[in-house]
């Protein structure tokens, strides 16, 4: 499983997201390989799924894997809520 | 033996290197992560220097330019190209500050009631070069600029975020987070002096922005139209025997235009760099401060507090380019010309943007987006004179961060009282 989270610079925000994502996986017992890029090098990224704040997100719809948008970025429950069931679902979807 | 080991203690990747590795085996890590992770760190750190001297190779016909154009000399504000460009000389210094800055941190946060734990890396580290280059000039090196460095620091880390926090509440409505940014003063008092001209009522968010403009968000795309501008201008003022003489024979605007981007290039590969070592070090970091101190308050880059308001960003952002642009056309009194440098005014006016949203709706994100603008770039011209990066054969790059600039300038201050590097 490899997850490109993005910001503007990619080291900052991103970064921390990828931390935030990595935690929330490992509680659920998922190992989360992944790396934090600033929106230029973001494109064409190899990975299953990209995680990006809001504002950014849109440059990144012509991605080929899903891109998922959070709006606050300190909020664990949101990023919980719509990282966890796509991370799950990609399990699943490899497992068959 | 002994020249070997301070061979090796003076070459900063090696430092960071090293410490990677002790931190990837404190915590447990498995031998595949541990070899991974020093060898990111030091790949990073070699990048970032090759990132450093493409920029360097670039700004130096730039700044010869500018002078014969304008008979003045110009410069952008970046933090890291300016502390990367000295770490041949000032490398050692700049990583023990930097690591040992942590630890005065996490001291202060574990005894103290302000639980901040400083976690923007980029920033730890331009501001660790910060002070190995202030102290430097202030005849101070070694280890005791390191010891007065990293104690410096490591207060700075605590005592900014604790400043900004408040203006944090209001824009979060939580005290979770605090702002770990070297421009949170600055952008604390836009937002503050927003909140007097506006009406918070009338928030940004109710206003359409053109999703248009919204490519300029891409860093590289933005900084590559803003450097292409500043050498077509530069170039348009000199006569063209002296720009044969600079391009080689070259064309003239095409010189300009690919030196231009070769800048931009410079700065992305820096910045890769700078991105390898900290995906390495900073979770570390994280998870040693959360051990030591509880209930510890994480002081995060600028763009979290971006969601908060993005419309406030894009005006805010906008607004500061105005107001720099001013400062740059009216500096012909002023020590050095700053040009407009867009690193700085997108990440803190599209802040101070939020903040005065928050404050004053998008009146108050306008003004405080504008102030910052104007205000940072003033403050870089006229502290320009207290800290000579010729020294370092460093030319048209000088400090960025208003916070670091308001603690180098103190010390110097502090440094003249006691007769000290005056």
């Amino acid at each position: 499983m490899k997850v490109v989270t993005v910001c503007g610079m990619g080291f900052g925000t991103s970064l921390m997201l990828l931390m935030e994502i990595q935690d929330m996986a490992a509680k659920h017992g998922i190992k989360v390989d992944g790396e934090a890029v600033d929106l230029g090098s973001a494109k064409g990224k190899n990975c299953d799924l990209m995680v990006a704040s809001s504002e950014i997100a849109g440059e990144l719809q012509e991605e080929s894997v899903q891109v998922i948008s959070i709006d606050n970025l300190l909020s664990k429950t949101e990023i919980q809520d719509k990282v966890l069931p796509v991370l799950q679902a990609i399990i699943a979807g490899k497992d068959k | 033996m002994l020249t070997f080991i301070t061979s090796i203690l003076s070459n900063p990747a090696i430092i960071l290197g090293i410490i990677a590795a002790v931190g990837l085996i404190a915590l447990r890590k498995s031998v595949s992560d541990i070899i991974k992770g020093t060898l990111k760190v030091l790949l990073g750190f070699i990048i970032l220097q090759q990132g450093s001297n493409i920029i360097v190779s670039t700004l130096i016909p730039f700044s010869t330019m500018f002078t014969k154009a304008f008979h003045l000399t110009g410069i952008v504000a970046e933090d890291n190209s300016l502390v990367a460009a000295v770490q041949t000389l000032l490398g050692r210094e700049t990583a023990f500050i930097l690591i040992f800055s942590f630890i005065v941190n996490l001291l202060i946060a574990r005894t103290t009631r302000w639980k901040y734990i400083f976690l923007t890396g980029h920033m730890m580290f331009s501001f660790a070069g910060t002070m190995a280059i202030t102290l430097d000039q202030m005849g101070i090196t070694g280890w005791t600029a390191i010891a007065i460095g990293s104690v410096i620091q490591g207060i700075c880390m605590v005592l900014f975020p604790a400043i900004s926090q408040p203006f944090v509440r209001k824009v979060t409505g939580n005290d979770q987070v605090a702002f770990g940014f070297w421009g949170s003063s600055w952008i604390s008092l836009s937002g503050w002096l927003g909140g007097l001209v506006g009406n918070k009522e009338k928030s940004t968010e109710d206003i359409k922005v053109p999703k248009s403009i919204d490519f300029l968000k891409d860093m590289s795309v933005l900084m590559g139209l803003v450097m292409i501008a500043i050498f077509i201008v530069t170039t348009a003022f000199i006569d063209s025997a002296t720009m044969t003489e600079i391009t080689k024979g070259q064309n003239a605007y095409q010189f300009s235009i690919m030196t231009a981007l070769t800048f931009v290039a410079g700065v992305l590969v820096l910045l890769q760099g700078v991105r390898m070592f900290l995906s390495e070090i900073i979770p570390a970091f994280k998870g040693i401060g959360e051990k030591i101190v509880p209930g510890a308050k994480p002081a995060l880059d600028v763009p979290v507090f971006y969601s908060f308001a993005p419309v406030a960003v894009t005006l805010g952002f906008i607004a500061a380019m105005v107001g720099g642009l001013i400062v740059t056309f009216i500096s012909g009194f002023l020590p050095v010309v700053v040009l407009p440098s867009v690193i700085g005014l997108f990440f803190m006016g599209g802040a101070a943007g939020v903040f005065g949203n928050a404050t004053g709706g998008s009146r108050g994100a306008i003004f405080a987006g504008f102030f910052l603008g104007f205000s940072w770039s003033l403050l870089v011209a006229l502290a320009y004179p207290l800290v000579d990066m010729s020294k370092y054969g460093v030319q048209g790059l000088w400090f960025a961060s208003p916070d670091a600039i308001i603690v180098v300038i103190i010390m110097r201050l502090v440094g003249m009282i006691f007769g000290v590097g005056a």
